[in-house]
């Protein structure tokens, strides 16, 4: 019965999941920073000066400032307060970056795990090293399973300016590929170089169908910047450090949320960990 | 080729004991999931006891055969040397012919009896080869038909045509149920006529199984499947290549591509939409009512890419030609120059040949995907019923039927009709259609008789009553298995019981009022 099986892997790679664009409902921003007014304002002014496309005029954009951040738990009640749809904050918050280079701050931590908002951490202002907000006009979004990902698309297209452009990016890791091959390798009824080829041309052929559908969806949708494709095999954090710095990103979005799990999932942990200098949306 | 009839006496001790060995096979193939044995194994068993037992019983005809030898258009050909059934060649003259077959002095039936007779006789100009006994009792036609179409379905299937069609029918239906089952119907008919049941299930099934779960309508699966499963041997009455009953029975009535389909078609459709609505109405298929669930619906099949199987559009558009081709040379085959002669095996193997050059250099993927099991059930299964040819097995079963066509017209055929989709609904359909188209054959039933009807219906549609009659029932159970989906032996026989009387009552009818 195994052409039953045939037929049906047929029919089930012809059903593709069709990008549908998610209108992102931007009515209030908040600004969570750990500086003082006026330093605060003037800080919120340029974020809105780096991002025109988030929201409309009628926006409306809150601070919660140094002053008025008291303990996580209260913070925390603060933002539900104030039920921003957008935040945005640094790494580090009340804790001096140069101690904690390489750690987000317990109150980002806390607000990942807490709160479904989506958060875009900046580049912390204390660092002497941070580079200055620059308008965004370059985004990429990044996923390890591209297809389907309709919010995160959605909202990297919301942020991305007409005359800007948009990478979608989805890194196979090769490091788990290649063990899978390997226990393939040790299957006789498995041809191995066949499985090798005929594996990595459907892993990589789903997010490519994907980013296909996004380009012919956004533009449906009246979008005008252009849509860049990154589908690859590789290995995920050291890749996107390159593209990155090979694309000079402006904003990297991705999602963060596992279902199984209350800390980032997959490869947002080692990423936002790690990327200091780049804007970062975590959804 | 020429099998030169067997005269042997044969004791009745001899019968009786090739008809036990016939029950065992037919109870082994009706057993065949219990037992874990796939058909050839066990058809090919039987087949090696068989001759074993028909040697040292000396029925079998042994000795030199004559091939290439034709059978002449009128008695002035004939003048010349034939073989004897012991092996002497003789010279033949006109007259002798002539006096045998005079149709003055011979009754309608001793002259079919003759002509059946002649038929073995007038070969002539023929040359003997030395051959091992079983192979002449293989019909090599019907190996030719069954390896050279599966070769050219497979190979074709690549192009993505199959799929492209079943995705656009998916799509045309707008995702409601109601719509899509009729689609499913129509297109699980249109495939198993032109294709073969089990292939047609196949591919209908597994693109039910994606499209229902995508659609989140699961609980329908089993009712389509279900339907879809009993259609496709409704849809296997269509033409004479859609079954391999049709091709035993057809070709043993000489009853042409056409000929068939325009006998058989009626039926099909009328039995497809009776199928139809009684399914609709027994598994709750509806349509859908709100214009949210419309849109719902439509979004969810739109996400269906029925390009995505096409790997060169080229070769789509050549697999959409050779397929209009093959089916428009198969159903004229019998008035085609040179076609006629060389046969429907010829034509299929033909065209897999063609279809084979796209990938000359990787051949060998086809031919390890050729269903040999199925291959080898046949050869062994002709073997058998040659031995109990021989062993005057099919003269007594054949006394038996002779009995049953004497109840006349009406109660004959449709006894004939019934007693066929009884039996093929516990075992395989083709040793029955194959034993009883060779008795039909002996009987000398006229090619214009019902009662060859009544065996392709009977035989086609027993496979309905229960999930062993048929190969493609018993592909449609292995998908609802695979779906998780509960169905047993009875609960099976329970749903499919209401439909498959439903067909059988048409059919009878049908057979009755219009093919007798």
């Amino acid at each position: 019965m195994s052409k039953i099986d045939q037929f049906e892997s047929v029919f089930k790679a012809a059903d593709k999941t069709p990008f549908q664009f998610e209108r992102m409902q931007v009515n209030s921003v908040l600004l969570v920073t750990d500086l003082y007014d006026p330093d605060a304002a003037e800080y919120g002014e340029k974020v809105r000066l780096a991002f025109p496309n988030l929201g409309t005029d009628s926006t409306k954009w809150s601070c919660l400032d140094r002053a008025l951040l008291p303990s996580v738990d209260g913070f925390l009640g603060e933002i539900k307060r104030l039920a921003p749809d957008f935040i945005f904050t640094f790494r580090n918050l009340l804790t001096p970056a140069t101690e904690h280079p390489y750690s987000l701050g317990v109150h980002l931590d806390v607000m990942t795990q807490a709160t479904d908002i989506p958060i875009l951490v900046l580049p912390s202002p204390h660092r002497e090293d941070s580079p200055e907000l620059r308008t965004v006009k370059r985004v990429m979004a990044i996923t390890d399973h591209m297809a389907g990902q309709n919010r995160l698309v959605s909202i990297a297209a919301s942020l991305t300016p007409p005359d800007g452009e948009l990478w979608l990016s989805h890194v196979e890791d090769e490091t788990t590929f290649e063990r899978y091959i390997q226990t393939i390798s040790k299957i006789p009824d498995i041809e191995t170089d066949v499985a090798k080829v005929r594996i990595l041309e459907q892993l990589l052929k789903e997010p490519r169908d994907y980013v296909n559908s996004c380009r012919k969806g956004l533009a449906d949708c009246g979008f005008k910047m252009q849509v860049h494709e990154i589908v690859t095999l590789g290995h995920r954090l050291r890749d996107y450090r390159q593209l990155l710095d090979q694309h000079q990103i402006d904003l990297l979005v991705l999602n963060t949320k596992d279902q199984d799990q209350l800390a980032m999932h997959g490869v947002a942990y080692p990423l936002s960990v790690e990327l200091r200098n780049t804007p970062l949306l975590l959804l | 080729m020429l099998l030169l009839a067997n005269t042997t006496e044969v004791s009745l001790g001899v019968t009786l004991l090739f008809s036990l060995l016939l029950v065992g096979l037919i109870s082994c193939l009706a057993l065949e999931e219990k037992i874990h044995a796939k058909k050839s194994v066990i058809a090919g068993s039987f087949a090696v006891v068989c001759l074993l037992l028909g040697a040292a019983f000396h029925i079998l005809p042994f000795g030199r055969v004559v091939v290439g030898s034709y059978q002449p258009a009128n008695f002035e050909e004939v003048e010349g040397d034939y073989v004897e059934p012991d092996g002497d060649r003789v010279h033949v003259d006109v007259e002798s012919i002539s006096d045998q077959s005079d149709p003055d002095t011979t009754t309608p039936s001793e002259s079919a009896h003759e002509a059946h007779q002649a038929h073995h006789a007038l070969h002539v100009d023929g040359h003997e080869v030395s051959m091992p006994v079983y192979i002449p009792a293989i019909d090599w036609g019907v190996i030719a038909i069954i390896l050279g179409s599966s070769l050219f379905v497979d190979i074709t299937s690549r192009s993505g045509l199959f799929t492209w069609i079943a995705i656009r029918v998916t799509k045309l239906s707008k995702g409601d149920p109601l719509l899509l089952l009729i689609a499913y119907a129509i297109m699980t008919v249109v495939f198993s006529a032109v294709l073969n049941n089990v292939t047609a299930m196949i591919i209908v099934g597994s693109l039910t199984a994606v499209s229902l779960s995508r659609l989140a309508r699961k609980e329908l699966l089993l009712g389509f499947l279900l339907i879809e499963g009993l259609l496709t041997n409704v849809g296997g009455l269509l033409t004479l290549i859609s079954s391999v009953p049709n091709i035993i029975v057809g070709t043993a009535a000489n009853i042409s591509f056409v000929t068939f389909f325009l006998r058989a078609a009626p039926y099909v459709v009328v039995a497809t939409m009776a199928t139809l609505v009684m399914g609709a109405w027994v598994f709750k298929v509806r349509r859908l009512s709100t214009e949210a669930e419309k849109q719902e619906a439509l979004q969810l099949v739109a996400g269906f890419d029925e390009n995505d199987g096409i790997q060169s559009v080229m070769f789509f558009r050549f697999g959409a030609i050779m397929l209009g081709l093959f089916i428009a040379v198969i159903a004229t085959t019998s008035v085609l120059p040179l076609i006629s002669d060389l046969e429907m095996g010829f034509v299929a193997l033909a065209f897999a040949a063609v279809m084979l050059w796209r990938y000359k250099s990787d051949v060998d993927q086809f031919y390890k995907a050729v269903d040999w099991d199925l291959l080898g059930f046949f050869m062994a299964l002709f073997v058998v019923i040659n031995v109990m040819e021989h062993a005057k097995v099919l003269d007594l079963i054949g006394v038996g039927v002779a009995k049953i066509i004497d109840w006349g017209d009406i109660g004959g055929t449709a006894t004939v009709l019934i007693s066929a989709a009884g039996f093929s609904s516990v075992t395989d359909n083709i040793p029955l259609a194959a034993m009883l188209a060779k008795i039909l054959s002996s009987l000398g039933t006229p090619d214009s008789s019902a009662l060859w009807w009544s065996v392709i219906f009977g035989a086609n549609l027993g496979g309905n009553i229960t999930p062993i009659g048929s190969a493609s029932t018993l592909v449609a159970v292995t998908i609802i298995h695979k779906n998780e989906l509960e169905m047993s032996f009875g609960k099976f026989v329970k749903i499919a019981a209401p439909f498959a009387l439903l067909h059988l009552a048409l059919a009878t009818a049908y057979v009755l009022l219009f093919l007798r």
